[in-house]
């Protein structure tokens, strides 16, 4: 309960934060302490049921009748990166104190930072897919929120909205496979789908649903070809990159892998892919990452590498790979935050992060350069750091996977990263200077305490390698797995093929660090050359050619044209019916009577009317075609035995040519509209509506229709309303409020007319006098 | 005729009513006092909304079995009188901004919304034709009330000849279902199918010309066509209005039509909704792309919206899931409200006297000037999108999940990238409002702002209790014959 109570806070705080900031100012940050460092002693209260790979579970209704719960659950998995977002967490706000000083967007930031967390938090410790997924796009917004907050620039404003894009459109398709994963299963917990490996591969949704699970997760942890939003990123202040975009955001993905692997995993689409993507991804970033000076872009493409590495773990499956994938997630979290702390201070003190113009910054910045070196260590995978225990389960997980490919890729790959951490976390402060290089101005405390906490911890967890790993490895590697499996970790294992390796990497990487000068300006020619079938190219295309196609649509279907909207109305209205025609019986043609000469003439007249009405330049031809027409329609009728109908139809014409007659001269002057190749188009609409109408007064034709009123009111109007004329009784009796109405509807319309005919005179003079004055 | 008769229409009376004597009272207003009329408006849209409430839970029907109440009537009657409310209190101060203060405008809304209310409720085809034509008419006049503004002119026009077409469309249809069963009546429709004594081939032409001026009222591609020009040219509190009420009642008539009567022919049925519902997602969807105005880009905003809609009842045929089409279909029309009017009542009070201030451009700073306005529409933008926590999120999940539920994979996969789509231009606009240097001024009314944060404030505090609004959404029951 206690934990759910702290989300509930976390969301009090995002709209108190900015507040509360403001009121206190500087004692502020204590308050904001509290949330994290409450965070942590929940957790800690807990370890010892997480020690016993038990989990603590609560659930309450939220959405029942679309069986959405409120169900958290904290296993060994959830606890671990619990700790890490709260215990980073609490480090970033410190940070953010000294960091955001004096920045104008300071207070909201608070607010944003406290939404993320919640969400973060959130997202490892749901149950239910769906709480999950809520947060998980929370996640997306604050993130966006957060890089936003440098917003000056055209660049950062579009980086800002392509990681959203990236990112929820991603989310979009997680939730797609997540209700998929629900039809299959039927239930939307968790630990529920863990169990039901079996019946999801089976399924013949199990393509989908894979694939859609991992464009969403993909997406997240910036895997190739989606990992080009993360750079991008950048451009949000350093506390936000050391956060999401490298310690723990960024990890969702790879949570998300993580706590599906017993449900999804096990299969060979789900080792193909994720070795395949994660190693594609491994060697992209490490690629990338050698050709950028800027300290916050080199560590931005190493993180992808990072992650391109946990997810081909993950996709290995075995225990071996999964504990190394974990023991690569702590390490990484930890030395990757400290790094981006310690760009962050180099930042705030030289006023730059270009590593062609820092250097020698060792002797001004004495705690933020040990930082560097203890992160640096870990990231080098030096012994005693924690990192280095990682990379040696790195290659042991790679090494017993089937191809020694893997392997390959892996050291070339970690080279790269390690050339990259010796720049980073070395060069701005043991260069020599030179005259480029900018100068620094000392440091706060702030600024190099946090970076120097998370690199002793590094250090601890590698001396110490027990607690590391039973206190927090252990647990999570169960809870991914679902099975009891010891982890031992230590800093020494003799001499293995492992050690070799690592070895290996550090005297490739030493070899490209100290090489810098010479080969970064080639690696950035390929790259350029490379660009423009770049992902992130791809991207912008496809971005360029939506609004090229959604502007050719434009002009087509939405030219403000009244008689296009008409004809598509019209057009597929026919389409429509005529569909259901096709579809339905054809018609009855053997039980029509051959039409009789007579017949054949008056259409002929009536088909020549309409086509001369069509040609005609004088409006005087065309009424009297008009009348022309509705003659013969009329003599139609009566050929059928329909005098009364006849007459009303000759009655008709005859007023309406007369009417027709009398304003003529008062119309303006006739113009022809068009001609030309759209007139076909014209043609070919009237003549389908025509075509439709016809066939379906035939089909009307040849069912034969029963009156039910007609019996009924000769029957009646005698007896029920004592009249004998029927016409009568219908009019007045039967039907005697239709009549009211239609006498109600000629009164109204003829005081209608008669304002018209006021008005129309009264604006006339006062357009006339108008005109006058401007006269 | 007996009073329960005119008990199961009583909101609709009250409004209507309500009204006429609007038009009345006004004659004896003298020109410089007709700000009252909003005012007065309002009091009887409450009414309305009060005596909807009283009936809410009865279940009859009145005038022959012409028209019903049921809890589905009573639940799209209460969003039909809310959005109501809602533009009345959007148009008090636009109306005399703008310099069109005229009262017809307030009792043309409440005679429209009677109209709606009508179709609703019509358990008759030629009651349900009487109310759209009800409906419409008002509407018509209301999209030309700028007079001598050329583009609100031609938008009545073209929505009036385009509107009289479809008009024509469901006629003739309800002719065609006249002589396929004998009845208009959908009890007597039913019994008619049931008894198998039907034209099969006039049924289907019925319900293929009533669908299709149906979906001309929801702006159903590609019948949508007069929706942006409409929506740009009407003034913007009626626009605001109309994208929301007009997609209600259609989309309630056509849920009660289909479902009621037309189970039977799902199978020839449903694969033209579908063709349609992935139609309105996708060009709703990427026009909106590279629209540069506000209220264009509304507009196809609100015809992707029917197109999820439409999406969600394409199963409408099968028996278990026909129950959440309906709930689905209402309960994203919440959302969908309150949305709306977050948006629509930012966009009237940055749109400024001479028809400027309708660009996305114009929004640039409006976060550091207003930060209250720029909150509200983002709001309604992330719930467009549907992006928790928002109200329209849980609404296109339950969509989703019920085209998903019955087996429509491919819809539900169209209807997520467009979605995708859609994030883009939703996103540009918050992008903007937030991020781009500006100084967007904004009218500070009293009205126009309480409806811009409490519309949006409901659009996201009501989806942490989406659980009360969906139990409403899915007891609404239909009452079948």
């Amino acid at each position: 309960m206690g934990f759910m109570i702290l989300l509930l806070t976390g969301f009090v705080l995002t709209f108190t934060a900015p507040w509360i900031r403001r009121r206190l100012r500087k004692w502020s940050l204590p308050v904001f302490l509290l949330y994290p460092l409450a965070a942590l002693a929940l957790l800690w209260n807990i370890s010892e049921t997480i020690q016993k790979q038990s989990a603590i579970a609560v659930s309450l209704p939220w959405v029942p009748s679309l069986g959405v719960n409120l169900s958290l659950r904290i296993d060994g998995l959830g606890w671990l990166f619990g700790l890490l977002i709260s215990g980073i967490g609490a480090l970033v706000i410190v940070y953010a104190h000294g960091y955001l000083h004096h920045h104008p967007q300071e207070n909201r930031f608070y607010g944003f930072l406290f939404l993320f967390m919640t969400a973060m938090l959130g997202v490892v410790w749901s149950e239910d897919i769906f709480l999950l997924f809520v947060f998980w796009e929370l996640t997306s917004i604050s993130s966006f929120l957060l890089i936003g907050l440098e917003h000056p620039e055209e660049k950062a404003r579009k980086a800002a909205l392509q990681a959203l894009l990236v990112t929820a459109g991603g989310g979009l398709a997680l939730l797609a496979g997540l209700v998929g994963l629900t039809l299959i299963t039927g239930s939307s917990n968790l630990s529920v789908m863990n169990t039901l490996n079996g019946k999801i591969v089976q399924s013949e949704l199990y393509l989908p649903v894979l694939l859609l699970i991992l464009a969403g997760a993909f997406t997240k942890s910036a895997q190739f070809p989606f990992h080009f939003w993360l750079p991008g990123a950048m451009a949000a202040p350093t506390p936000v990159s050391a956060y999401l975009h490298s310690a723990t955001m960024v990890k969702a993905g790879v949570y998300l892998l993580a706590r599906l692997t017993p449900a999804l995993g096990g299969t060979p689409q789900w080792h193909t892919l994720l070795t395949l993507f994660g190693l594609a991804t491994l060697l992209a970033g490490a690629f990338l990452a050698l050709g950028q000076t800027d300290l916050k872009r080199l560590l931005a493409y190493t993180t992808v590498a990072s992650l391109g590495t946990m997810v081909f773990l993950i996709g290995l499956g075995d225990s071996l790979a999964i504990k190394s994938a974990i023991t690569l997630i702590l390490a990484h979290a930890l030395y990757k935050g400290a790094l981006f702390f310690v760009a962050g201070g180099i930042d705030h003190s030289a006023h730059t992060r270009d590593l062609n113009r820092l250097g020698g910054l060792a002797g001004t910045m004495p705690f933020t350069a040990f930082a560097a070196v203890l992160a640096g260590l870990s990231m080098l995978g030096l012994p005693p750091a924690l990192g280095f225990i990682s990379k040696e389960l790195v290659y042991e997980a790679a090494l017993e996977s089937a191809s020694g490919g893997n392997a390959l890729i892996a050291l070339i790959a970690l080279s790269g990263v390690t050339a990259v951490g010796i720049w980073v976390a070395f060069l701005p402060f043991w260069k020599k200077p030179d005259e480029q290089t900018a100068r620094g101005h000392g440091e706060e405390i702030t600024l190099w305490l946090p970076p120097v906490l998370l690199g002793l911890i590094s250090l601890g967890l590698g001396l110490l390698p027990g607690i590391a790993s039973k206190a927090l490895v252990q647990p999570a590697v169960e809870a991914v797995l679902l099975k009891s499996t010891p982890v031992k970790l230590a800093l020494w294992h003799g001499f293995t093929p492992m050690l070799a390796l690592s070895g290996l990497t550090l005297a490739i990487g030493t070899v490209l660090a100290l090489n810098r000068m010479r080969f970064q300006p080639a690696v950035q020619t390929i790259l350029q050359t490379l660009a423009p079938i770049s992902p992130e190219r791809g991207y912008e295309r496809g971005l360029t050619g939506l609004k090229h196609f959604a502007a050719l649509q434009t002009n087509f279907l939405q030219n403000g044209y009244f008689r296009r909207y008409l004809m598509v109305t019209i057009l597929s209205g026919i389409l429509l019916v005529g569909i259901v025609l096709l579809q339905s019986d054809s018609l009855p043609w053997t039980s029509f009577t051959p039409p009789r000469f007579y017949e054949v003439i008056l259409v002929g007249v009536i088909l020549t009317g309409v086509f001369s009405v069509t040609r005609t330049s004088s409006r005087m031809v065309a009424a009297a075609l008009l009348g022309m027409m509705g003659f013969t329609i009329a003599l139609i009728y009566l050929l059928y035995s329909a005098p009364d109908l006849a007459m009303v139809q000759f009655t008709i014409e005859t007023l309406s040519v007369i009417l027709f007659v009398l304003v003529i001269y008062r119309l303006p002057q006739f113009t022809r509209t068009r001609g030309g190749p759209p007139a076909v188009l014209d043609v070919v609409v009237s003549v389908a509506a025509g075509v439709l109408v016809t066939v379906l007064v035939l089909t009307l034709s040849a069912v034969p229709h029963d009156s039910l009123v007609t019996s009924f009111y000769a029957e009646n109007s005698l007896k029920l309303a004592q009249g004998r004329n029927v016409v009568n009784v219908i009019l007045v009796d039967f039907r005697g409020f239709d009549t009211l109405g239609e006498i109600t509807v000629l009164a109204l319309a003829g005081i209608g007319v008669f304002a018209l005919l006021k008005l129309s005179g009264k604006t006339e003079a006062i357009r006339t006098s108008s005109q006058e004055e401007t006269k | 005729m007996t009073l329960s008769d005119f008990l199961t229409l009583l909101p609709a009376i009250v409004l209507l009513a309500w009204g006429v004597i609007m038009l009345v009272v006004d004659l004896f207003l003298p020109t410089n006092r007709k700000g009252i009329t909003p005012l007065l408006s309002g009091i009887g849209a409450a009414a309305g909304l009060g005596v909807n409430f009283a009936l809410t839970g009865y279940s009859q029907t009145g005038f022959n079995g012409m028209v019903v109440l049921d809890g589905f009537a009573s639940f799209t009657n209460t969003l039909l009188l809310i959005s109501s409310l809602f533009a009345i209190m959007l148009s008090y101060d636009y109306m005399r901004r703008m310099n069109i203060e005229r009262s017809e405008c307030c009792a043309l809304m409440l005679i429209s919304t009677a109209g709606m209310m009508i179709m609703v409720q019509a358990y008759d085809l030629i009651v349900l034709f009487l109310a759209l034509e009800l409906f419409s008419i008002p509407l018509y006049v209301m999209s030309g009330l700028v007079r001598g503004k050329i583009s609100s002119e031609e938008a009545a026009l073209k929505y009036f000849l385009l509107g009289a077409f479809s008009s024509a469309f469901l006629l003739y249809g309800v002719a065609f279902l006249y002589g396929a069963t004998m009845h208009t009546n959908l009890a007597g429709i039913v019994s008619a199918i049931q008894g198998g004594a039907v034209q099969t081939v006039f049924l289907m032409l019925g319900v293929a010309l009533l669908l299709v001026g149906l979906a001309f009222k929801l702006a159903v591609v590609p019948f949508h066509s007069w929706a942006p020009d409409v929506y740009q040219g009407a003034p913007t509190p009626v626009t605001g209005w109309m994208s929301v009420s007009v997609k209600i009642a259609a989309l309630a008539a056509l849920l009660r039509v289909f479902v009621i009567a037309f189970p039977s022919v799902a199978a020839q049925i449903s694969p033209v909704l579908g063709v349609l519902a992935a139609l309105t997602m996708i060009v709703g969807n990427v026009l909106a792309l590279v629209q540069t105005d506000i209220k264009r880009l509304l507009a196809y905003s609100s015809i992707a919206s029917a197109g999820y809609l439409l999406m969600a009842f394409v199963p409408y045929g099968q028996g278990e899931v026909a129950s959440d089409s309906i709930a689905a279909g209402l309960f994203y029309m919440i959302g969908y409200l309150f949305a709306s009017f977050a948006a629509w009542a930012v966009v009237a009070a940055v749109e400024k006297e001479d028809g400027k201030g309708l660009q996305i451009a114009d929004y640039a700073g409006l976060a550091r000037r207003h930060p209250w306005l720029a909150v509200a529409m983002m709001i309604a933008m992330v719930s467009y999108i549907g992006v928790p926590p928002t109200l329209g999120f849980w609404g296109k999940f339950y969509l989703f999940r019920t085209a998903l539920e019955g087996g429509l994979v491919w819809l539900a996969l169209i209807g997520l990238l467009t979605s995708l789509f859609s994030a883009y231009y939703y996103l540009r606009v918050v992008v903007v409002m937030f991020m781009q240097p500006g100084e967007t001024e904004a009218r500070r009314e009293v009205w126009v702002n309480l409806l811009a944060v409490v519309s949006a404030g409901a659009t996201l505090l009501l989806a942490f209790i989406p659980w009360q609004l969906l139990d409403l959404a899915s007891t609404a029951f239909l009452r079948f014959p």
